[in-house]
């Protein structure tokens, strides 16, 4: 046993400052903690589900194909990182209050916003994980399929005596466009970003809930009114449409609620359409800012939550 | 030893807010009390009666309604004040995939402990509380008494000065518990002032300096326990080998004595069941 | 309490501040093509739209694939007004995808109209008019995707091919494959519109077709099918000799207008 402890004479009154080795023990730990609730096999799962999906379509032409195998796996991904980042954030919490592993953290010397950002990460780093390695499946999939689709076409082409440079080269351009390229990572970048919105909200939820039902319950409200958003606001914005109680209601689910359908851009990949860097910067700043708001808020709610 | 008190609780009161149709509850009624430096204190009181959360007021996992509480002198409020504590709540479960040693590794990180003080400091909690051989199994796979004694080893990682222990012994096994409040006594040895609640008060007569008897939200009691349970009137005197002559002789005496005393009672002592249990279950196993 | 209060002012004060900046994003999306816009619907139809994406969730792409998977199996079994009712849920769902627009026209126009048009078990009457009817049903597809997507040079492409294969309407192909080019599209559509309106009856449309294929011609950008099609122009417009392009041998006019002057 040391001296300090020898002696309670020793009265250190500075203050605990934020540690981001103390954040990155509770993430680290969260995430290790989700991962042993099975999420594993689950990822597994999927992985072979969007194999399937990627040479299991019956198909009229490569470019729907592709498309089509696109938009159902970019689709599934985005509803598995929606419900995983829910879920997840809204047992944390609670579980850790049940189990009573939340006292035996927070009465160490640990700031409540640390364990709160701890507990964020975690759930990020794992969908993020997640999202990394289904992305790359998808492009190795989508890489494999396109080159095979290409040859097809060509040889088709060759047999009907259509094989003219034009006809090849725009096969080549359709192949190309709806194939492999940077678009699917922004895709999945934009899946993240919604995301990592979402868990935010879950976990700000699960701060002023005391059921997790009701935390999952509301969060998929407000995934779904967020969808929404864009067309809440264009209504609270135009005048004379509707009662004034209307109004404010609509007005208050406007400016509680994120705007998602901004990270929609994956329906826009699957059609071939290009992402430009304006944005990629424009859905990182908007989700960055979502992110840092809720998560104040939360801090404002958790510090004062008595456990 | 500083005269800085270990834990200061002044006019503590404590009122849960009632939801939906409920009234207001007060869990704890303007409730003073100091532990000093050194000693071991009991908090006691049957269920309900307000020790666990004048208890999380102290950690600061609650906020005081009214009146204040310290740490070292530090308020409850500062999480600063968490620097000199390591708590042990009741029942606790650590995060299950983790074994032993990861356990203390993740609470030591959490103190911004690194390195070989860490590590070197977890062997040395595990070989205190008898953990050493669990170091690498999965908590999942504890026993009770083993999640106390890894919550202990938590608790002690960051060289607390002050422990606080929500009813530790509760549900364990005889063995266990003695091992627990060995465990204690050790503590105050060391210097470590203790902070303890529980209702099994034959437990806390052994281990505790002093002691605050809570009721219904309000303290009823405080004092030494030495003071508190002397019956003054009264003396006991145990012999060993004493023949009836000499029991007849001392019987005589005191009838002549005359006045107000009076022999209440003799006879043999009894042991405890607790001691009986754990010569029967220490002994070595027959062939 | 101090806290929570706080934080419900943060909230709706951020709630008040951020609808501008989402009003800016959602519009420089929207201008990108990555997010779409809201159909001009009236109020009523918008309200509708929001349900629609309120409980698809942000999933209106998937559940469109759901539905042209569907519309996939009524084409294979030939059931061509679930095609047409499966492939209008999805150019609901998804109505800035050029390619839904493209394969429900398709359908219709191609594979329903032929389907009709080579039934035996159908009198040669309503044969002809089920084939017409069909084909009108794609035309009126695509004029719905160009209407809300006009700058969609793939559309156009698709109406002028179905107007030249389908309807033999070479004025409409060749204003479609012209509106095609003129927004971007590839190089061959400026030549098939050239090609559309020489085949048109009108003599405005050979001379709009003549503009074309001779400036093609002037570029070296010239196929013997434009020359051909240009030597046909020369003749049908009366061009004097002196500004008519080398003789490149002797043309005659195919039987079949759809497969253009026939080479020798």
């Amino acid at each position: 046993m040391s001296e300090a402890t020898q002696s309670s004479a020793a009265v250190n009154v500075a203050p605990v400052r934020f540690s981001p080795r103390r954040v990155w023990t509770l993430a680290y730990a969260t995430m290790t903690q989700l991962m042993r609730m099975k999420i594993l096999p689950f990822l597994l799962l999927f992985c072979v589900l969007v194999a399937a999906m990627g040479f299991g379509f019956s198909t009229i032409n490569p470019e729907q194909q592709l498309s089509q195998f696109k938009t159902m796996s970019l689709g599934v991904l985005q509803v598995f990182s929606i419900v995983f980042g829910i879920v997840a954030t809204a047992l944390l919490l609670p579980k850790d209050l049940d189990d009573r592993t939340l006292y035996t953290i927070l009465s160490k010397p640990v700031p409540r916003f640390d364990y709160l950002l701890g507990k964020l990460l975690g759930v990020l780093m794992l969908i993020a994980s997640g999202l990394v390695i289904i992305d790359a499946v998808l492009s190795l999939i989508l890489w494999l399929q396109q080159s095979m689709l290409f040859d097809a076409a060509v040889s088709q082409l060759h047999s009907e005596k259509q094989d003219t440079p034009e006809a090849v080269a725009q096969m080549r351009e359709i192949v190309a466009r709806q194939g492999l390229t940077w678009n699917l990572h922004w895709a999945v970048w934009a899946i993240f970003l919604k995301a990592a919105v979402v868990t935010t909200v879950a976990l700000l939820l699960s701060c002023i809930a005391s059921s997790t039902l009701f935390t999952i319950v509301i969060a998929f409200c407000i995934t779904i009114i967020g969808h929404g958003h864009a067309m809440i606001r264009e209504f609270v914005l135009q005048p004379n449409l509707s009662s004034a109680s209307v109004r404010i209601a609509s007005f208050l689910l406007a400016a509680i609620c994120p705007d998602l359908a901004q990270f929609d851009v994956v329906d826009s990949v699957a059609n071939g359409e290009v992402i430009p860097w304006t944005a990629v910067y424009e859905m990182t700043g908007i989700a960055a800012l979502y992110m840092t708001v809720y998560l104040f808020v939360t801090h404002l709610v958790f510090v004062e939550k008595e456990l | 030893m500083s005269d800085t008190p270990a834990v200061s609780v002044n006019h503590l009161t404590k009122v849960f807010k009632g939801s939906l149709g409920k009234g207001a509850f007060r869990a704890v009624h303007d409730v003073s009390l100091t532990v000093k430096p050194g000693e071991v204190y009991g908090l006691i009181g049957p269920n309900g009666s307000g020790k666990s959360t004048t208890m999380k007021v102290i950690l600061g996992l609650l906020n005081a309604t009214e009146g204040d509480t310290r740490i070292f002198g530090i308020p409850s409020t500062e999480v600063a004040s968490r620097r000199s504590v390591g708590f042990l709540p009741e029942n606790p479960y650590f995060y299950k995939h983790l074994n032993g040693r990861e356990t203390l590794h993740f609470y030591g990180k959490l103190c911004g402990m690194t390195g070989d003080h860490l590590k070197s400091r977890a062997e040395e909690m595990l070989a205190l509380t008898g953990l050493e051989d669990a170091a690498t199994r999965r908590v999942g796979g504890f026993s009770k008494g083993m999640l106390q004694r890894l919550g202990l080893a938590q608790a002690l990682i960051h060289e607390p000065q002050l422990l606080v222990l929500d009813e530790p012994t509760a549900g364990v096994d005889p063995s266990g518990s003695r091992i627990i409040r060995d465990l204690i006594i050790e503590f105050r040895s060391r210097g470590i002032t203790v902070l303890v609640t529980s209702h099994l008060l034959e437990q806390m007569q052994e281990v505790c300096d002093r002691v605050g008897i809570m009721a219904h939200g309000r303290m009823v009691r405080e004092g030494r326990l030495d003071e508190l349970i002397a019956v003054e009137n009264q003396t006991e005197m145990v012999l060993e080998n004493a023949s009836p002559d000499l029991l007849a002789k001392i019987n005589a005496l005191v009838k002549a004595e005359g006045g107000g005393t009076r022999l209440l009672r003799s006879g043999h002592p009894r042991t405890t069941l607790e001691r009986l249990f754990l010569e029967a279950t220490n002994e070595p196993k027959k062939p | 309490m101090k806290r929570k209060l706080q934080a419900a002012a943060v909230l709706l004060i951020f709630g008040v501040l951020k609808m501008p900046l989402e009003q800016r994003v959602t519009h420089d999306l929207r201008t990108m093509h990555l997010v779409d816009e809201p159909l001009h619907l009236g109020v009523k139809g918008n309200m509708g739209q929001m349900g629609l994406a309120a409980a698809f969730g942000g999933l209106r792409g998937l559940i469109a694939t759901v539905f042209q998977l569907r519309a996939h199996v009524e084409f294979t079994r030939v059931n061509w007004a679930q095609v047409d009712k499966y492939y209008g849920f999805v150019t609901q769902l998804q109505p800035r995808n050029a390619r839904y627009w493209e394969e429900a026209s398709w359908h219709m126009a191609y594979n329903a109209a032929s389907y009709y048009l080579y039934n035996k078990e159908l009198k040669p009457a309503l044969r002809g008019q089920l084939f017409h009817e069909y084909v009108q049903r794609g035309t009126t597809i695509l004029n719905e995707g160009l209407a809300l997507m006009p700058d969609n040079p793939r559309l156009w492409q698709k109406l002028g091919d179905l107007h030249w294969n389908r309807s033999k309407d070479f004025k409409a192909s060749g204003d479609a494959y012209l509106s095609s080019f003129q927004h971007g599209g590839l190089n061959f559509t400026e030549r098939f519109a050239g090609f559309a309106y020489a085949q048109a009856n009108d003599p405005d449309s050979w001379t709009k077709g003549y503009a074309i294929l001779k400036k093609l011609y002037d570029e070296k950008k010239a196929t013997p099918g434009l020359i051909e099609f240009l030597k046909m122009l020369e003749q049908n417009l009366h061009i004097p000799a002196a500004q008519r392009i080398p003789d490149a041998g002797p043309v005659r006019r195919a039987t079949d207008p759809q497969a253009g002057p026939l080479r020798q």
